[in-house]
């Protein structure tokens, strides 16, 4: 893994987001955040519980929609389309509950991500060569698996399609120390495909490991924008928005 | 001995028209999360469009007519008024679907008058069938073959095809179906439809058997109604479990002492309420949803 | 609790309301007067005038269900169909020689009163279709009874040429078959037209709609309404929800029993149809055309309908379709009903009038927030204590063998990363959820098995996630339906009394109102607060049940910087006087307020021990870092 130590937006920029503001009801919990992704990069979006990370996530997707602001893929406007046309136009959300189909298989999950695809990306044979333990899995129900095998079949859900921007929200959270290692090096394998990556955490390790550029958000507010070293090595700024 | 024999066909074919009034009660419940008052009416449009097909163009276009006529109907009915009722508290979808049920039943009443009307099943069917001990009306044993092919076909489509996939999976979690790019309002239109389509069709296949009166479709959607809570509201297999119990327990009832027959359904229903109120294979979610 | 003396002396409590209602009774007999005059010119109809006001009360019954509890019930004919039977069998059977109205009236009125508390008793725990559909089920058991006790109903048939039924008043037995005397109305007709049944069914009305007015208005009215709008907070403030449905359900039914009662009698038959499943739907017709939740909505449902039928069925057979186009119709654009239309100025929440505003409080120190007995800090015994405490969901424990202690006066903060089980065990604590394992003791106690209605009155409230309001009331009303609670208890059937005249509720209110800085929004409605403003309110509502413990999810979430420092203030001197546990995921307010915190992660305790301890935690700083230390992390 040899990720420069740090991404200039050189590269043509896939996501912007530029100064949204999203409000649950009165609750006014984003406030102008703006960030931008590049064609391959990895970034992440790092903060304490309900600052407003998810929500960041929710609104790009369309499922909070943000009252101000703009949302733009390759220069498209996304604000104002609905969940699905903005997911057939390439932006993949692996939401924090991962919301599995409890009801369906893990076979019939695949399968529904393929079906409803707007192009086809990873093939079955792909998935199952990066997620191994969910071939073995296919014929259980949804309810049926460990927490880290939703995570795997979540993400793998999304590979499936055609996908210009991976969205993951907190993809170690409540996993057990070592299937978080497992996720890490399928974080780290989404990376070395080249697909563009916003990643949600409060796993700091697990996102400074594989992140090209951090965000960090604070009270609905962006704080810093700078590399994961600067991260790693200002402990005052780890202090005011990240610990305990 | 035959005359029990003679009322457990009977509950089946009462079963089986149970159970396809159900399942479109049921799907449409699963995927819309809608409470439809109103899906005896289709049963009722189907019957009366089917009437007037074979009477005028043959017996064999009042089968495809009515389904189609229905569906057609319904999709109508969902775009003009239902819709906006979708997220409303149940208490108004139950109002508004009684009332488009009534404007239904009455308008019926007004074009066919209220007399109960039949038409002759072709010739062919019209006789018996002798299986072993009973002899059975020929049209009886191939309507309750019809309706299960149909639910077996319905069955497939839910579960084996790719729009079967994303009603599943909707049925669970409209926003992930969306986030993942599936389109959850056609697949709900096509549901909403589908049900309609099958009451229509079971109405009009029916009617040589019940005959049709303006107030049959409301009388075949309570018992229908009582099917999907006893069965579990949501659940296919419910739909039939408590399809086949409740055709049964009606039949056999009506052997045993027959005026009995009625209320034995709403007692069984009123037991399983108390005792198991998400219904024999419901789930519990289902009945905080609702 | 006596009233305090900062009270105005000159409120006459209720002086001026008598007034009102004398007025209301006066116009309203003034109204059920002249009805009988208005269908005149339409051909005369006496008879449906006084079918019209006995089916009314029927109406103004089945909508203090369906508009006041909230609840559609598919099965009323039982009881209008039920009081028919009863009264007609009554004076068929028990007074053939002496038939006296009031026995049969009175006796119907009763029994199904009774019927409606056993049915009610086994269906009030069941919302929406369930409900509706078990009512049914109900309803057609009752119909084959009926149907089946042939001796005593005559079957299908019904009951027919039931006697004339004298009414015993005083020294006189009224017959009321007895027309008026003759007084010519020129193009009104002539007031021999009507006979005495009329006067005695509108005197009937008058007095129903003073009930139904007064209970709507009563302190069960409101709460009966409170529970409607907000079910969770209701039941969270100590209100046995299921109680105030079964006495609606009771009252509901017996007043339609009533109508029945009367209809059978004016009629002198009783039809099987009465108790059919038409009935029951005709009460929903004539009730949403109406107005749900307008005193004389369903009087006016009942009148147009019943009107309709009579004149309309003469001149189209499209009656009915009629009818139902006029009832789709109302539910898609009127859904509040007709009476909407004649009085556009319907006051938006009627239950504000009960609201008297009280002079500011003054700051002395409250001896209302000081719960009896328990001193700080002091007594060795926990206020709260739990015992391997465990919460499954499927396969999955939300909260595991929790062992967790706090003592009286302490403020504790929870915290621990999204998903470690922080909410689903304050939903423990407070009852809302039942534990899968382990036990709670509330003082010594075990409170395991008690609801969370219960659980209130034992002094434990909580503030909610998302603050959970009555939207529609004001501030004040917000607080006062806890205080409310508190002093009332879990169920009262408070019908006739307006919860005004308790100085205490208010007293309560103003000070919870108080302490959370609210004063200033005391009549905005909550639903028009501000975020920062509804959050406190949640607070203030759990402290005006005079709470010994407080829970508090997360309340300063999603509140600017200001009002969170605002809050935690509050909070803090609130914590003076209680013992408050806090779920917050704002570090400067957790480390700033807490005596001490306790760690959950993955549905376990991680750590407990005082801000400095927790800050230097290694171990929690893994669990918020995700499974790395801080070491490990700078050499990533």
């Amino acid at each position: 893994m040899s990720a420069p130590a740090t991404t200039p937006p050189a590269t043509q920029t896939r996501l912007r987001v530029d100064a949204i503001n999203t409000y649950y009801g009165d609750s006014h919990v984003l406030r102008d955040v703006s960030l931008h992704i590049g064609a391959g990069e990895t970034v992440a979006l790092l903060g304490r519980n309900g600052v407003g990370k998810t929500t960041t996530l929710k609104s790009i997707v369309g499922w909070q929609k943000p009252r101000s602001g703009s949302v733009t893929l390759d220069d498209e406007e996304l604000v104002g389309c609905d969940m699905m046309s903005i997911a057939r136009k390439g932006i993949s959300l692996v939401p924090e509950e991962r919301r599995i189909f409890t009801n369906l298989t893990v076979a019939e999950n695949l399968k529904l991500a393929q079906v409803t695809a707007r192009k086809p990306g990873w093939t079955l044979e792909h998935v199952y060569e990066k997620f191994p333990r969910l071939r073995e899995r296919l014929t259980h129900k949804g309810d049926e698996i460990s927490g880290g095998e939703k995570q795997m079949l979540a993400i793998a859900r999304a590979l499936l399609q055609d996908v210009k921007v991976l969205l993951l929200d907190e993809p170690t959270e409540g996993l057990a120390p070592l299937i978080v290692r497992e996720v890490e090096n399928v974080i780290r394998e989404i990376k070395a495909a080249g697909i563009t990556t916003l990643l949600v955490e409060q796993n700091l390790y697990s996102a400074l490991a594989v992140a090209d550029r951090c965000y960090i958000i604070d009270q609905g507010e962006i704080k810093f924008e700078g590399t994961p070293d600067q991260v790693r090595t200002d402990e005052d700024l780890r202090r005011r928005y990240l610990h305990v | 001995m035959e005359a029990f024999f003679q009322a457990l066909l009977g509950g089946l074919v009462l079963g089986l028209i149970y159970i396809a009034i159900a399942v479109g009660l049921t799907i449409i419940f699963g995927t819309l999360r809608l409470v439809n008052f109103a899906h005896g009416a289709f049963y009722a449009i189907g019957a009366y469009v089917g009437l007037v097909i074979a009477q005028h163009i043959g017996i064999g276009w009042a089968f495809i007519a009515a389904p189609v006529a229905v569906a057609l109907f319904a999709i109508l009915l969902d775009r003009l008024v239902l819709r906006s009722f979708y997220d409303k508290e149940p208490t108004s979808q139950l109002l508004v679907t009684f009332g488009i049920a009534l404007v239904v039943e009455e308008s019926l009443r007004l074009i066919f008058g209220a007399t109960t009307q039949q038409y002759a099943m072709p010739a062919a069917l019209q006789g018996s069938v002798t299986l072993g001990p009973i002899t059975y009306p020929a049209y009886r044993l191939l309507f309750a073959g019809g309706v299960i092919l149909m639910l077996v076909l319905v069955w497939l489509f839910i579960e084996k095809t790719n729009y079967g996939l994303i009603v599943r999976a909707g049925i669970r979690d409209r926003v992930m179906v969306q986030l993942l790019g599936g389109n959850i309002r056609l697949a709900s239109s096509i549901v909403f439809a589908l049900g309609a389509a099958i009451a229509g069709l079971v109405g009009a296949a029916a009617t040589p058997i019940y005959g049709i009166d303006p107030a049959t479709g409301f009388a075949f959607l309570v018992p229908s109604f009582v099917v999907v809570v006893v069965g579990g509201l949501g659940s296919f297999w419910g739909a039939v479990l408590g399809g086949l119990l409740i055709g049964e327990l009606q039949s056999l009832t009506n052997l045993a002492y027959a005026p009995a027959s009625s209320v034995i359904i709403y007692l069984c229903m009123a037991l399983v309420l108390l005792f198991r109120p998400q219904g024999l294979l419901g789930e519990s979610e289902v009945i905080r949803q609702s | 609790m006596t009233s305090t003396s900062t009270e105005a002396p000159g409120v006459s409590k209720g002086g001026s309301l008598l007034a009102s209602d004398v007025r209301f009774a006066v116009l309203t007999a003034v109204g059920i007067a002249l009805f009988p005059f208005l269908l005149h010119p339409f051909g005369g109809y006496s008879t449906l005038a006084t079918q019209i006001a006995i089916v009314s009360i029927a109406s103004i019954g089945f909508n203090l269900l369906l508009g006041y509890a909230g609840t559609l019930s598919y099965g009323h004919a039982m009881f209008y169909g039920g009081g028919g039977y009863i009264a007609a069998i009554l004076m068929l059977r028990a007074m053939p020689q002496h038939p006296n109205l009031w026995l049969a009236v009175i006796g119907a009125t009763l029994a199904t009163a009774v019927l409606a508390i056993l049915i009610g008793a086994l269906t009030v725990r069941l919302y929406g279709i369930y409900f509706a559909l078990l009512t049914l089920a109900f309803a057609q058991m009752v119909y084959f009874i009926v149907e089946q006790a042939k001796d005593w109903t005559n079957g299908d048939d019904g009951l027919q040429s039931l006697p004339n039924a004298l009414l015993p008043l005083g020294a006189w037995n009224l017959d009321l078959t007895t027309p008026l005397p003759s007084l010519a109305l020129g193009p009104f007709g002539n007031l021999n037209e009507l006979r005495l049944w009329y006067v005695f069914a509108g005197i009937c009305l008058l007095l129903v709609l003073l009930l139904a007015r007064t209970l709507t208005r009563s302190q069960f009215g409101e709460i009966l309404g409170a529970i409607r709008e907000n079910e969770q907070r209701s039941t969270l403030i100590g209100f046995n929800a299921p109680a105030y449905r079964l006495a609606a359900f009771a009252i509901s039914g017996a007043l339609t029993g009533l109508a029945g009662a009367l209809r059978a009698l004016f009629d002198g038959s009783v039809p099987i149809d009465s108790i059919g499943i038409d009935r029951s739907g005709s009460f929903v017709i004539y009730t949403v055309v109406g107005g749900v939740q307008t005193l004389f909505g369903p009087v006016a449902g009942t009148a147009v309908i019943m009107f309709l039928e009579n004149v309309l069925s003469a001149k189209t057979p499209a009656w009915r379709l009629i009818e139902g186009l006029i009832f789709v119709g109302v539910i898609v654009f009127l859904p509040r009903g007709l009476s909407t239309v004649l009085k556009q100025q319907r006051d938006k929440n009627p239950r504000a009038i009960f609201v008297r505003s009280l002079r500011p409080s003054n700051e002395e120190p409250d001896p209302l927030l000081k719960p009896s007995g328990e001193g700080r800090r002091s007594g060795p015994m926990s206020i709260i204590e739990t015992f391997k405490l465990g919460k499954l969901f499927g396969h999955f424990a939300a909260v595991r063998d929790v062992d967790f202690r706090v003592d009286p006066g302490e403020l504790r903060a929870v915290i621990g990363p999204n998903g470690a089980g922080k909410t689903t065990f304050f939903n423990l604590l407070s009852g809302t959820i039942a534990p899968t394992s382990g036990t709670m003791n509330y003082k010594g106690r075990d409170v395991s098995r008690l609801s969370g209605t219960a659980r209130v009155h034992l002094g434990i409230a909580k503030a909610f996630q998302t603050a959970s309001l009555y939207p529609d009331q004001t501030v004040r009303q917000n607080c006062r339906l806890a205080a409310l609670a508190r002093v009332q208890g879990p169920f009262r059937l408070q019908v006739f009394r307006r919860s005004t005249r308790l100085d205490e509720v208010d007293a309560i209110a103003e000070r919870a109102m108080g302490r959370l800085d609210l004063l200033g929004v005391a009549d905005v409605r909550a639903g028009d607060l501000s975020h920062g403003d509804k959050k406190r309110l949640d607070i203030a509502i759990a402290l005006a049940t005079q709470p010994q413990i407080l829970l508090l999810d997360e309340p300063v979430a999603g509140m600017s910087k200001d009002e969170a420092r605002k809050t935690e203030s509050l909070i803090r001197k609130l914590s003076t006087e209680m013992t408050v546990l806090v779920i917050e995921h704002d570090m400067e307010m957790v480390m700033g307020i807490s005596d001490s915190i306790t760690v959950l992660h993955q549905g376990t305790i991680l750590a407990t021990g005082t801000p400095a301890e927790i800050q230097a935690n290694p171990r929690v700083q893994e669990a918020y870092l995700g499974g790395h230390s801080e070491a490990e992390l700078a050499h990533g």
